[in-house]
């Protein structure tokens, strides 16, 4: 009988990666620090997934379930692990609820932080209540409420979602794009008009970037069906007259200044390396890229490699990454650990 | 979507006949309004390189246009004429025509800073518009700014003597210029100067007009800095071919005489 393997995270891609070793007769023990499994579409309330438009709570929550009832997975919620030692096929963790386990190797599915739109002051969030992030849209859908303005409940006859923010943003640090909020956006977009066919949204972007078949379902159907209108422009400052929202900026394209007032305005906000990354580093002894997000080892030979033999990483720990992506390299970090209990040498030489 | 936004075209690209008749049909007036294409003819592909040559320019391959720097600009606010977003693109494009249309306003901008602070990708705006501004003088499609004669003066003085003497700063400044010695506000100062008699400060200025001090030992430190702003100058010129230029039009003045 091998040694079990430790997935850190119970995510997409932890969730994905205990199916994959359960499928395979592999046992394993998942540790999530929070009470509640699924990760950041359940934690967050998302609403429905891009591409699958299923709700979170559906497809995410088959997933949990999944791995709840599995016998090869023994689930540990709550719990943090609190030290790390040992060789490959051969580690030992303490974890915060006093337990020590062997395990032959780790998967880390450790995920993101969402980014706090208060370090972007300028643009009004925690200054006025409806200026609100995409996660607070998804939560408004989700709930069955529907998209309404937090300061008095009111259907928004006009909403302006602004694009990167916290993302592509040297002046905060945060150079990368964050991949999914374009396409996201687009998607609530959509969501909005389909339950307030009355409301006007706009969405103000630098670079659009609805990459792959996202371009038709997402960008295109948005404005084709769903006449969204997409202004090339980085707002500098949203101000209030008492009533309304006003959004300023210049609209590039025809290089006009732009003064306009919106009833909602939605933060597309990106993702950061998860605020645990550091204690995660000392505790697991791996490296960190230099944003602060996992680095990545071998990317040729074996998938989801660290900086350390035996441990692997998977989804947006390693930087901002989608969902199904998240789960295919959850899979494959899965193939690798399993590799390296079951077959030690053929692994190495990866 | 399509752009017909009016402002973006030209009075001079509009032209209207006073009398036409086509085909027996009058349009006379404003019914045969009809608008000139803009064409671009031609790009130079040296210009964003001139400009990253010169001192503030150095980022300006940073830009991807997101206007935050338009946005944020004071005297964007006063002149929405005034646009740096946009003399980035068309730099970056090698649309010089284009930017010469602005050369009265480049200069404008205040030096505040708010662009440099807001550009997500660290482009430097205020930077360009000072290497902008800089790029327009070397080429001789504007003056050389006062502002620009004061450093001179100010560098003249400090690479000779080590050391600035006011009244004889401005006497050439003033001189430079082609300003009258007598402004309004030294009348003043030199008023205030007679009721106050600060006697310290008014002796102390005349042994300097008089004696003209230099800072001891001074020569080589001098000499230093004067050969790092030959060098700079040197390196301005090549990158922006001004010899090249300068030579060229010799010759044509001299093939003109004969």
């Amino acid at each position: 009988m091998t040694k079990p393997i430790l997935v850190v995270g119970a995510g997409p891609a932890g969730l994905a990666a205990t199916h994959a070793l359960a499928a395979v007769g592999q046992p394993s023990i998942l540790v999530e620090k929070e009470d509640t499994l699924g990760g950041a579409p359940i934690l967050s309330g998302y609403a429905r997934l891009v591409p699958s438009d299923e709700w979170a709570k559906d497809a995410i929550g088959r997933m949990v379930e999944r791995s709840v009832q599995s016998p090869l997975v023994d689930v540990r919620e709550g719990t943090r692990i609190t030290e790390f030692s040992g060789q490959p096929g051969n580690f030992s963790a303490k974890l915060s609820s006093g337990d020590q386990i062997e395990v032959g190797s780790a998967v880390l599915c450790t995920g993101f932080t969402h980014f706090d739109s208060v370090n972007k002051p300028e643009w009004g969030f925690g200054t006025y209540e409806d200026v609100v992030t995409t996660t607070q849209v998804e939560q408004m859908i989700s709930s069955g409420k529907g998209v309404r303005c937090p300061s008095d409940g009111r259907k928004p006859s006009r909403v302006a979602i602004l694009l990167c923010v916290g993302s592509r943003d040297r002046q905060i640090g945060r150079e990368w794009c964050s991949k999914i909020c374009c396409t996201v956006s687009s998607n609530i977009a959509m969501e909005i008009r389909e339950e307030l066919p009355d409301c006007h949204v706009y969405i103000y972007y630098m670079d659009i970037r609805t990459f792959g078949l996202y371009e038709t379902k997402y960008y295109w159907r948005s404005q084709e069906e769903f006449k969204v209108k997409y202004i090339k422009s980085r707002i500098a400052e949203v101000t209030s007259d008492g009533e309304r929202l006003i959004v300023k900026g210049e609209d590039t394209l025809v290089k006009r200044p732009i003064t306009i007032p919106f009833d909602m305005v939605v933060h597309a906000i990106g993702m950061d390396p998860n605020v645990d990354n550091k204690n995660l580093a000392e505790v697991f002894g791996i490296d960190l890229e230099v944003n602060g997000f996992i680095d990545r080892g071998n990317s040729y030979g074996n998938m989801g490699e660290t900086s350390r033999p035996g441990v692997f990483v998977a989804g947006a720990a390693t930087g901002p990454e989608t969902i199904d992506d998240s789960i295919s390299q959850a899979t494959a970090a899965a193939m690798a650990a399993l590799a390296q209990v079951h077959t030690p040498d053929a692994a190495a030489a990866g | 979507m399509p752009i017909h936004e009016k402002s973006l075209i030209r009075e001079e690209n509009i032209t209207v006949q006073e009398e036409l008749v086509i085909d027996g049909v009058d349009v006379s007036g404003h019914w045969s309004t009809f608008i000139e294409p803009r064409v671009v003819t031609d790009y130079n592909e040296e210009l964003e390189e001139e400009i990253a040559a010169l001192p503030g320019g150095e980022y300006i391959h940073r830009c991807w246009q997101c206007g935050s720097c338009t946005n944020s600009c004071t005297v964007n606010a006063i002149d929405p004429e005034f646009n740096p977003r946009f003399w980035i693109y068309l730099i970056r494009t090698g649309m010089e025509e284009e930017l010469l249309r602005d050369k009265e306003r480049i200069w404008q901008c205040v030096s505040c800073n708010q662009c440099t602070y807001a550009c997500p990708r660290d482009v430097f705006p205020e930077g360009v518009m000072k290497a902008t501004a800089h790029w327009l003088e070397l080429k001789g499609h504007t003056p050389k700014s006062p502002s620009m004669v004061f450093d001179e003066v100010f560098t003249e003085q400090v690479i000779a003597t080590g050391k600035i003497e006011e009244g004889r700063t401005l006497r050439r400044f003033l001189g430079r210029t082609a300003q009258p010695l007598m402004q309004d506000w030294i009348v003043e100062m030199g008023k205030k100067l007679l009721t106050n008699l600060p006697l310290k400060m008014l002796t102390k200025m005349g042994i300097g007009s008089v004696l003209a001090p230099r800072t001891r030992g001074w020569s080589k430190a001098g000499a230093a800095i004067q050969e790092y702003q030959d060098e700079q100058q040197a390196k301005h010129r090549k990158a922006l071919n001004l010899d090249e230029l300068v030579a060229m039009a010799e010759q044509e003045l001299t093939s003109q005489e004969q």
